[in-house]
């Protein structure tokens, strides 16, 4: 086998590829930049209160029937009732704008509701720093076409939520500052209209709702992905999904042309385009006409399938340059010990995930984070996923550091061979570096896109005319960084067939021009020059 | 319990038909911006009459203190007239928080004589004048933008343009979703803010010096407004991660509005009145132009120009002690005071020096209570004895 393509490639030739894709890669990052909206939309909505006189099972504040709007301050005394019990808190949402009455749209994919709290401080009563809040919660939804009064019910619960509030003056008639509490996240945005109806009953025996100050506004923010991002984000995962296929059945199809079985590098690189595709796989499209809940968790594990999958082929890679003087062919089964770092991290994520949002797929109220039980078993599975994060990483540096330090070692025997042989021998080395070069760019821009999107507010002005939306740059560019990087990956590291000239040819071939190449090629298992490499060395 | 509710709402109504006499004069000294104020008697919120969210409850009279502009907004605008009444009720209710210890305590006065809400004060351009005015506008401005949170408004507007799509690709070209669809949209209080420049500014053509202290003053408490949302932010990536967060910004609790306000009337500025005279008389092509534009000079030359955010007044405030019909200056004379402050509601001050009163009163006051969030608590009645002073 003459080896791999990176090594056989002229390098104009790889200049011409790393430039493509680097016009690629730029082009996803504008795509974000320029078309896209930001990726998601947060508006705050106020309840109107309502007053439940006679069980009446739905309270909406527009159209026809809807409930009389109730004033908590002039509130008439019902005596044989208590009437928290009866004030109903609406959001019958969205709210129209420009007078068109406006309805969720399938392409806005998802909704996640929080609620913010407006309690006043009354000069006598002060309320502890952490409430215990229960709430009634019925959440509704109707469609186009349907009457005013004919909501039906999506999920109702009674939730526990817990409510952290500080008050900076303690004068009268002054607000607390509240955290925000989560209260739902919908998977699928199905429907065209939801209707949230939440009450605070109060019960002094059981102790329920009696340290709540007095509420005088609640809030609710809903935060949906943006259609026009979704469109954006789809058109990118389409234009990508075949092409990485395409580029797998090539580098498959190069593998099978070969006279030996495939090396353990090449199905892992298979693998990872694998898992690449299933990250790939519009099925988002599906949401468009089917109701599909689980949506959010899916798109979720596809994520923790192709990272699994990343992270370990950098330490497969980086251990099949290391094992230089084993003429075995390797198997999976030999990382076994340096993989389980992976395996634990991304089981303790999958194990939450599969807590946290796979309930949600039944009970969108349903949080981990309110029991004190399920606080510390979330925590437990993060801060496992946290350590076998920071032992993979350091177990794939120490690697590294020795892939590197062979390396140097060869490097020191290289003045002996012959001046072309050097040449040939420092350029493949180099080509190696650029590859771990590639990954390190790889992420250190996603790390430093991170952070330049968590200090900017999401929107950088190029000019009078023209902004870029940064968080969808940073989305769409990440995200199009990565698929091109395996994209090269594929290509690089695909077998070549190019037939190799002598060492004569080698020298009258000129400068630039030189197709770097292999010297023998009788080990079939190799399949980089590297570790050919050592061998000839240690047989020097 | 239910005849009782009735019969009160009946009586409710019957109030509401007395209003219907009401004629009302424009003095031309306070710019004519400030007649809408009567809005806030017409939809006293209560629960005796049942209201819809966002419908118009009110008795035609108070249209007719609108002028022809404000009118339209209404009428345009359904379930704007709403939002605007609670926000001059607030406005009210927080004036009079401010000003509860002073001397001049933001009194109202009976509206259906055909008389400025809170009298005559704000015939002069003094700091009391310019203090309504903000918080008049500012309240305006956070009712409005709260109407349309609550989806009570339903003519508010989405500024789609800082989206900067539409120029570059248009959306519908693509895959024929609208605009809200495409990029969503959030900017309640950049509609409050709009609105309440057309409605409260629509009297005050910034002619004279007066009109431009109004327009100043209305500007600068819709500023406090909005320099005081807050944004707030929520993680939403892979797992609950921070790698997607999406912010929003919260309107602020009036009451902060008010403290910034009342902060602003104690270091207010003082204009000179002669400067925006002389500019009057070139350009009322440029009038519309430069409204919000003028260079309001300082009384005093040393003293820097004023700033968007401050107040500025012309006159100094007159006395507040002794009545004064011609002002509407209802005098200290039966305020409460505190005996033991050194501050304006202490009783030397309140007073102003004319001594006063001191009666030991039983007070009942509510005391033990239970407390509940809404609406109810339960309390015991303690009689407590207590030293009242009043002036004299």
């Amino acid at each position: 086998m003459p080896g791999v393509i990176l090594e056989n490639l002229s390098g104009r030739k790889l200049f011409v590829l790393v430039s493509v894709l680097m016009v690629l890669l730029v082009a996803c990052f504008l795509i974000g930049g320029l078309v896209a909206p930001p990726p998601s939309n947060a508006e705050h909505f106020i309840a109107i209160k309502c007053f439940d006189y006679d069980n009446t099972s739905w309270f909406y504040t527009r159209g026809e029937g809807r409930c009389n709007e109730y004033n908590l301050h002039y509130h008439i005394d019902i005596e044989n009732d208590q009437i928290a019990d009866k004030v109903v808190f609406v959001f019958q949402i969205p709210t129209p704008k420009d007078n068109i009455i406006l309805d969720y749209s399938r392409w806005q994919q998802n909704l996640i509701g929080v609620l913010s709290f407006e309690i006043m401080y009354d000069g006598v009563f002060e309320m502890p720093n952490d409430v215990l809040l229960t709430m009634d919660v019925k959440l509704g939804y109707r469609n186009r076409g349907d009457k005013d009064y004919d909501w039906k019910l999506y999920a109702s619960s009674t939730v526990e939520r817990h409510l952290d509030c500080s008050i900076g003056t303690k004068k009268k008639e002054y607000n607390y500052n509240c955290s925000i509490v989560p209260l739902f996240e919908l998977g699928s945005l199905h429907h065209d209209y939801y209707l949230l109806n939440i009450r605070f009953p109060v019960d002094q025996k059981t102790q329920i709702n009696t340290n709540l100050g007095d509420l005088e506004d609640l809030g609710l923010v809903a935060i949906n992905q943006n259609g026009g991002f979704t469109v954006v984000w789809l058109i990118l995962k389409t234009t990508f999904f075949p092409l990485i296929i395409l580029t797998m059945m090539w580098f498959w199809n190069r593998v099978h042309q070969l006279k030996r079985s495939p090396v353990l590098l090449e199905y892992m690189i298979l693998s990872l385009g694998g898992t690449l595709t299933l990250l790939n796989a519009p099925f988002e499209w599906l949401t468009l006409y089917f109701d599909l809940p689980f949506m959010p968790l899916f798109i979720d594990i596809r994520q923790g399938i192709f990272y699994a999958s990343l992270l370990s082929f950098w330490l497969v890679f980086a251990g099949e340059h290391l094992m230089i003087n084993d003429p075995q062919p390797h198997h999976l089964s030999i990382y076994v010990k340096h993989l389980s770092a992976v395996a634990i991290g991304c089981i303790s994520l999958l194990i939450f995930d599969l807590f946290e949002k796979g309930s949600q797929v039944t009970n969108p109220f349903y949080s981990i984070w309110v029991t004190s039980l399920g606080t510390n078993l979330a925590l437990t599975f993060i801060i496992c996923a946290g350590i076998s994060a920071s032992i993979y990483f350091i177990f794939l540096c120490y690697m590294i550091w020795k892939v590197f330090c062979n390396i140097n070692v060869k490097r020191s025997s290289l003045p002996s061979m012959s001046s072309v042989r050097r040449l040939h021998y420092e350029g493949i080395i180099y080509r190696f570096k650029f590859l771990m070069l590639a990954t390190l760019t790889c992420a250190a821009m996603t790390v430093i896109g991170f952070i330049l999107d968590q200090v900017s507010d999401g929107r950088w002005k190029w000019d009078e005319h023209i902004e870029i939306e940064y968080t969808s740059a940073f989305l769409t560019g990440v995200y199009g960084m990565w698929n091109i990087y395996i994209l090269a990956l594929i290509i690089l590291y695909s077998p070549s067939h190019k037939q190799w000239p002598s060492d004569v040819d080698l020298i009258s071939s000129a400068g630039d021009e030189i197709e770097l190449s292999r010297i023998s090629a009788n080990e079939p298992n190799e399949i980089s020059l590297l570790t050919s490499l050592a061998k000839k060395v240690s047989g020097d | 319990m239910w005849s009782r509710i009735l019969r009160v709402a009946m009586l409710t109504a019957l109030w509401g038909l007395g209003d219907l006499q009401v004629t009302t004069t424009v003095k031309p000294g306070r710019g004519k911006g400030s007649n809408w104020w009567g809005i806030a008697k017409a939809g006293e919120p209560n629960n005796l009459i049942p209201r819809s969210p966002g419908m118009v409850y009110m008795d035609p009279s108070v249209l007719t203190n609108l002028r022809k502009k404000q009118k339209r907004l209404v009428r345009e605008n359904p379930g704007v007239f709403l939002a605007v009444s609670k926000g001059a009720n607030m406005a009210i209710q927080e004036c009079q928080h401010q000003f509860k210890n002073r001397r001049w305590n933001c009194s109202t006065r009976n509206f259906f004589r055909g008389k400025n809400l809170f009298g005559k004060i704000v015939d002069k351009g003094c700091r009391e004048t310019a203090f309504i005015y903000a918080i008049t506008s500012a309240a305006v401005t956070h009712a409005v933008a709260r109407g349309c949170s609550e989806g009570s408004i339903e003519s508010c507007t989405c500024d789609y343009s800082h989206q900067g799509r539409g120029t570059h690709v248009p959306p519908n070209a693509v895959t024929g979703i609208r605009d809200w669809e495409w990029g969503g949209c959030s900017d309640n209080i950049g509609f409050g803010y709009k609105f309440s420049r057309e409605f409260v500014d629509a009297g005050e053509k910034g002619r004279n010096v007066r009109e431009k202290m109004n327009l100043h003053n209305n500007e600068a408490g819709r500023a406090h407004v909005a320099s005081e949302m807050r944004q707030e932010c929520k993680c939403h990536g892979m797992s609950g991660s921070c790698t997607t967060r999406t912010c929003w910004m919260r309107l602020p609790n009036f009451r902060v509005v008010g403290d910034n306000l009342k902060d602003k009337f104690d270091g207010a500025s003082r204009i000179l009145v002669t400067n925006a005279e002389s500019e009057t008389g070139k350009g009322l092509s440029r009038r519309k132009r430069n409204r919000y534009k003028s260079n309001l000079l300082p009384h005093n030359p040393e003293h820097k120009p004023p700033g968007s955010m401050d107040l500025v007044y012309m006159d100094p405030s007159p006395p507040f002690c002794e009545k004064n019909p011609q002002l509407g200056i209802l005098g200290t004379s039966g305020r409460m005071c505190n005996e033991t402050s050194i501050g304006l509601d202490g009783c030397d001050l309140m007073c102003c020096s004319r001594g006063y009163r001191t009666q030991e009163m039983i007070v009942i006051e509510r005391c033990g209570c239970t407390f509940q969030w809404c609406c109810e608590v339960k309390c015991n009645i303690c009689r407590i004895k207590k030293n009242i002073h009043t002036c004299l």
